[in-house]
């Protein structure tokens, strides 16, 4: 039997791929996903998967320009192309040179047929929502103890809550048996006695979140009996873990934060209570005196001293009222007594005899007409200085 | 005694503290008490802060991984 190269074989299985009509110039039907765009050479890798087989596909820089979209995991497509061999690695692969998208991809549908399902029985409910609590004593990290995330929340906690205890809990976050290994991690969390739990891992592509993405997850931090606070580093969509936690963190180093306060904060809350208790003591105080005071005040006002000295004031003020009421009676009557003299004044006949009147007497009689004297009368006129006697030679 | 009890107690206790002093219309004796104990107790909180050590416990229960 002849000996032969790998190359040699490799060449050959590569040769009868490209002779075979069935494998050139094919559409394959599948789901993308690894999919990765070399960022130098342009090229892009990807994995088209169905749900029992996988195929390993490359796309180079010119054919992947030309592509009107960007394929992305999940994603349904019908990849246009021809089998071939890559030699260095003795691996088929279909050499893509079309992708045509196909709605949304399978494994999406699914996903969104799980959490309506999930939102249906009412896991991702509100009124499910449990607070955190404010100062947790103990806080479980449910995770791979040998990957980043378990090294975040410890160092997170470390710096910024001292005062707790991490029990952290291993747990296969990717691959087969991920789900049951997180919801046993979650269970363990629980009975250590832990009043909040972390569930998480760090980034990684839609694959590796699968676990996160599992009814078993879902239901088992629904029914666990502390608040849970998922933490699966991812940006874009929610995983059904998400959904159902109590709290959702982008990171675990996020999720350490919301889990626990800051002691910086805890010192704060403490000088804030220190400065409420001064203030509030010093109220009673100043209360206390206001009142001293004004008893005070109200007791010396009553001393004998200050009634006599009370009473005396009272009298010098009557005496003042009684003086001006006094003064302002005689004014009084003195004004009127000058009006009435000026008035007498006024009415005085002597005052109009002045103006050239004058009064004529017959006998000690006042005449104040002609008709009782006749021709020959005597009579007596005064003046308004000095008198005279006269004698009738006419009248009318 | 105050050794045993957790930095929460000590701040809820301080808290029902300052409240009881915020309703101000108590007599100046009890109010002269609660502060003194008030004083106590953010000593107290404060010094569980400052000696506070975290503890990690892990659980790798026996997992490959």
């Amino acid at each position: 039997m002849p000996v032969i190269t790998v190359t040699q074989i490799n060449k050959y299985i590569g040769s009868i791929l490209k002779n075979d009509r069935n494998l050139q110039g094919i559409m394959v039907r599948g789901e993308i996903s690894n999919y990765v765009k070399h960022f130098r050479s342009g090229h892009v890798y990807f994995t088209l998967k169905d749900s029992e087989s996988a195929i390993k596909a490359v796309m180079f820089a010119s054919a992947a320009a030309r592509l009107k979209f960007e394929p992305e995991d999940g994603m349904s497509v019908i990849a246009a192309g021809s089998l071939g061999v890559f030699e260095r690695d003795g691996a088929y692969q279909l050499y893509v040179n079309d992708i045509i998208p196909e709605g949304a991809g399978k494994a999406n549908v699914a996903l969104e047929q799980l959490k309506k399902k999930l939102r249906k029985e009412g896991i991702f409910a509100e009124e499910h929502k449990r607070p955190i609590p404010p100062m947790p004593k103990k806080i479980g990290a449910v995770t791979s103890l040998s990957g980043a995330a378990v090294r975040d929340i410890i160092n997170v906690l470390s710096r910024r809550y001292p005062l707790g205890e991490i029990y952290a809990v291993n747990a296969q976050v990717q691959g087969e048996g991920a789900p049951e290994s997180v919801c046993a991690g979650i269970l363990k969390a629980e009975a250590a006695g832990c009043d909040v739990i972390i569930v998480g891992r760090g980034g990684g592509s839609s694959e590796d979140l699968s676990a996160f993405n599992t009814e078993k997850v879902a239901y088992a931090i629904y029914n666990c009996k502390v608040p849970v606070i998922s933490a699966v580093g991812h940006e874009t969509d929610f995983t059904v873990a998400d959904l159902a936690a109590d709290l959702r963190a982008p990171t675990p180093s996020a999720a350490a934060e919301i889990a626990a306060p800051d002691i910086t904060l805890l010192y704060e809350k403490i000088a804030l209570l220190e400065r409420r208790a001064e203030r509030s003591a010093l109220s009673v105080l100043d209360k206390s005196t206001d009142r001293f005071v004004a008893l005070n005040a109200r007791l010396t006002a009553q001393s004998p001293e200050n009634r006599l000295k009370l009473t005396a004031e009272r009298l010098s003020a009557f005496d003042k009222r009684r003086d001006t009421a006094f003064l302002r009676y005689m004014d009084r009557l003195e004004r009127q007594l000058e009006e009435k003299a000026a008035r007498l004044d006024s009415l005085s006949p002597l005052k109009v005899l002045s103006r050239g009147y004058s009064l004529v007497y017959k006998g000690e009689k006042l005449l104040s007409s002609s008709e009782a004297l006749k021709k020959g009368d005597k009579i007596k006129i005064g003046f308004g200085s000095g008198g005279a006697e006269a004698e009738i030679t006419d009248k009318w | 005694m105050e050794e045993k009890l957790t930095f929460e107690d000590n701040m809820t206790r301080l808290g029902k503290i300052v409240s009881e002093l915020e309703k101000g219309d108590i007599p100046l004796e009890k109010a002269v008490e609660l502060y003194g104990e008030g004083v106590k107790l953010s000593a107290a909180c404060r010094k569980q802060l400052d000696e506070a050590q975290i503890k990690i416990t892990e659980d790798d229960g026996g997992m490959e991984k």
